[in-house]
């Protein structure tokens, strides 16, 4: 079974369990004293990963690092259907991987002003907030045009993708770390059709949508 | 910012952002707004708060009826937000003072318009009034409505069909405080424009933009694109301009105190009052001898109400009788009553087939709920004789909703007797229907259904006076204590004794007064100017229920059951009189 070295409010976890949980994969959590602990920068953490972060897999042996990497391995093995991974559509594929670089600046904006006020660590509060409202005016602006169209999603197929599941959870736990979403409808649309997903899983501070 | 805004009608949304079953959450003049579309299509603009512990309720669920707080699960309805149930408190029905504060809405140009206060009329726009108005892409701005309005005067976009050509040349053709209509010619087209900016806070606005054509399929996404593009390099220059400048005063919405004790404010209206007026928008027949109304308000909107409750009808020839509520939850726009012909009508139920119509106005009290449901039960039996099945259906259609275990047994002569057919279809499974018994096979029929009881379970039973009695002596020989046996008469048939003379002394009001034969306690009470709400007045509803602190009842009612009785702590009222020389009342 997966392992998943796991923290439970830790939005890059949550990305992992999310894909896990949507796709059925069974894996077990091995919970890191992340905060106050601090047990990821610690000497036996760093035999596992030696950037000290969360999470990391180990699926039968197989180690692996970095949520969207992880994301990207869980969905090309474990999804038969190819629609979360889509890589036999050149021009899907490529969104997909320009959104999931999108996705690392949401990580590194939004869900870091949430572990400055969270959880301890010491960024630049302000320039990550104000770094977070300029990657959402873009994906608002973008998902908006994207109803227009018809389409659903941060890419252009009918299906979501992991790169709407690598940016959900930074949006979605935004006003933690004092981003409100406020100026962002269709951001919040997108957030509750996501939400609706078959085999969706919630963490604390993310609350399920209603049925339609 | 002018005070007079706060009397303005101000854009809050979209029509889009009002998907189906989503909540939007809105900001006017510093106050935060949940807005969310029911299914009946009424747009509701709520302060965005839970009542309970102020959470945000724009990250409510939407269920399409109601609102549903994350926090505690409380429960508001559709058009008055009032709260319909309290997890916390299954067995209870919340006290009618639990509402939220609710702002008006309206829909207009594509655009949701709401207000703190708002008098006269949404603003009119004559170059939109064709019907062929286009809604550009709101766009927010971090910077007070005064400068961004101030900004948009300035702004230049280009017509329709001609975004690559020469620049065009603006007009404005119009301008209010927070609006301006502005007009962009190039190659002899033109097109017009209505911005109107909406004051979010000190330092926030939404420029909301309509165009006073739709432009051609194929020019629609291009022309949004321009619009987007344009307005949002606007904002980069009216951002950098209130970047300059002092930041504002933020704006603070005044919020109403909740009271701490809030959930235990008890009701104490008095007499049986009217205060709505409703119109008979339909009346059909829904089964044999029983007529069917939908009563739909006029002026103020209908008021909160929970499965189990009834109204009084004040009826065209001055007599005031009880109904049911049939409504499922969230259903509020219309009452729904069902009324059948009594054989021997002393002429409430035959005023109301022969005689009052569609169209007709009559007065009616607000719901009261002395019939109420818990929902802590594990399994709900639902017992319907006949016209009976009215507050049970409104009971079926809630259990049904929360996905509760429940069956509504539905006793009746023949198909054509059975009321509400459609609510019946919809509830499919969860009503079994028992046609044509002889009372012997009804006894046997309930003797079945109440053979097994268990801790949780809890049994609701309405209908004649007769089966009613059988039901509760079949439940007490299988054993259900009575306080899990939950009934609703329609009328007293106990034969009342008022020839008694006593005393009470009201405790809390520091009064004694004495009771004569041929008087009642709630006439006596009323006379001496102690408010009492009452609705029936034959000791079946339960209104007039008042707590005994001493002294010994003599029961006249069949509102209270056999344990309740026995407990003398509570009377009605209106028959039940004393068999002591005096009895304290908590009041």
């Amino acid at each position: 079974m997966i392992k998943l070295y796991d923290y439970v409010l830790s939005a890059n976890c949550y990305k992992q369990r999310l894909m896990m949980d949507i796709l059925g994969v069974g894996y077990e959590s091995i919970p890191i004293d992340f905060y106050p602990g601090w047990e990821h920068k610690g000497d036996e953490f760093k035999k596992i990963n030696p950037l000290g972060h969360i999470p990391v897999i180990d699926d039968d042996g197989f180690m692996l690092r970095d949520a969207h990497a992880i994301l990207v391995y869980l969905a090309a093995k474990y999804d038969p259907t190819g629609l979360w991974y889509p890589t036999s559509d050149p021009e899907l594929i490529g969104e997909t991987a320009q959104w999931m670089l999108f996705a690392e600046g949401t990580t590194n904006t939004a869900s870091a002003a949430r572990l400055h006020v969270n959880l301890g660590y010491d960024f630049d509060i302000e320039a990550c907030r104000e770094g977070a409202h300029r990657l959402f005016r873009v994906l608002e602006e973008h998902l908006w045009f994207r109803e227009r169209e018809g389409l659903d999603w941060v890419c252009s197929g009918p299906h979501p993708t992991i790169a709407d599941l690598a940016i959900f959870p930074d949006v979605i736990l935004s006003e933690e770390g004092g981003v409100s979403r406020l100026e962002y409808p269709a951001i919040r649309r997108w957030s509750d059709r996501f939400k609706r997903t078959p085999g969706f899983s919630t963490m604390p501070g993310v609350f399920p949508a209603g049925h339609l | 910012m002018s005070d007079d805004w706060m009397n303005l009608w101000h854009p809050v949304a979209t029509t889009g952002d009002l998907p189906h079953r989503h909540t939007f959450h809105g900001k006017l003049l510093g106050r935060e707004l949940a807005v969310w579309r029911a299914d009946d299509d009424f747009v509701n603009v709520w302060e965005n708060r839970c009542l309970h512990r102020g959470v945000r309720l724009s990250i409510g669920i939407n269920d399409g009826r109601e609102l549903q707080c994350q926090y505690h699960g409380w429960r508001y309805a559709n058009r008055t937000a009032g709260c319909t149930y309290i997890p916390a408190h299954p067995a209870d029905a919340p006290a009618q003072t639990i509402c939220n504060r609710t702002f008006p809405a309206i829909e207009r140009y594509g655009l949701v318009w709401s207000g703190e206060d708002p008098l006269g009329e949404v603003p009119g726009f004559a170059v939109l009034d064709d019907g062929a108005a286009f809604g550009l892409r709101s766009i927010s701005v971090n910077a007070s409505a005064e400068l961004t309005i101030a900004h948009l005067a300035e702004y230049e976009f280009q017509p329709v069909g001609h975004f690559d050509g020469a620049a065009a040349t603006m007009t404005a053709d119009a301008r209010s405080e927070l609006s301006v209509t502005l007009t962009s010619h190039a190659h002899e087209a033109a097109s017009t424009a209505v911005f109107y900016v909406q004051p979010v806070d000190a330092d926030v606005s939404v420029i909301r933009g309509v165009l006073s054509e739709t432009p051609a399929d194929g020019d629609q996404i291009v022309t949004l694109r321009h619009h987007s593009t344009e307005l949002a390099r606007l904002r980069e220059r009216i951002e950098a301009d209130a970047a300059s400048r002092p930041a504002p005063t933020p704006m603070v919405a005044t919020i109403e105190q909740v009271p701490r004790s809030l959930s235990a404010v008890a009701e104490t209206p008095s007499g049986r009052k009217a205060d709505y007026r409703v119109v008979v928008a339909r009346k059909w027949e829904t089964a044999e001898r029983v007529a069917g109304f939908e009563l739909e308000s006029i002026g103020n909107p209908l008021p909160t109400y929970q499965p189990g409750a009834h109204i009084d009808v004040h009826l065209p020839n001055g007599l005031i009788r009880q109904y049911s509520l049939t409504n499922g939850p969230g259903e509020g726009s219309v009452y729904r009553i069902g009324v059948k012909l009594e054989p021997g009508s002393r002429g409430g139920s035959s005023c109301l087939h022969e005689t009052v119509r569609e169209g007709d106005v009559l007065a009616i009290s607000a719901p009261r709920n002395n019939f109420p449901l818990r929902r802590d039960s594990v399994k709900t039996i639902l017992v319907a004789g006949g016209i009976g099945v009215t507050p049970l259906l409104a009971m079926a259609q809630t259990l049904a909703r929360d996905g509760l275990d429940y069956k509504l047994h539905y006793f009746a002569q023949t198909d054509d007797h059975l009321a509400f057919a459609p609510v019946l279809d919809r509830l499919g499974d969860g009503v079994v229907r028992h046609l044509g018994l002889s009372p012997d096979d009804t006894g046997s029929t309930l003797t079945q259904l109440l053979a097994e009881y268990d801790g949780a379970y809890h049994v609701y039973v309405c209908g004649p006076g007769p089966m009613l009695e059988a039901t509760r002596d079949i439940a007490a020989d299988a054993g259900w204590p009575d306080d899990a046996v939950h009934f609703e008469y329609f009328k007293n048939t106990t034969e009342i004794d008022d020839s008694s003379t006593f005393e009470i002394s009201l405790a809390r009001s520091a009064l004694t007064l004495d009771v004569p034969g041929g008087k009642t306690i709630l006439e006596v009470l009323r006379d001496n100017g102690v408010p009492m709400p009452s609705s029936c007045e034959q000791g079946a509803c339960g209104t007039c229920s008042v707590n005994v602190l001493e002294g010994e009842p003599d029961h006249q009612d069949v509102h209270l059951n056999k344990s309740e009785k026995a407990a003398g702590n509570r009377i009605m009222t209106c028959v039940s009189r004393a068999k002591s020389a005096r009895l304290v009342l908590d009041i």
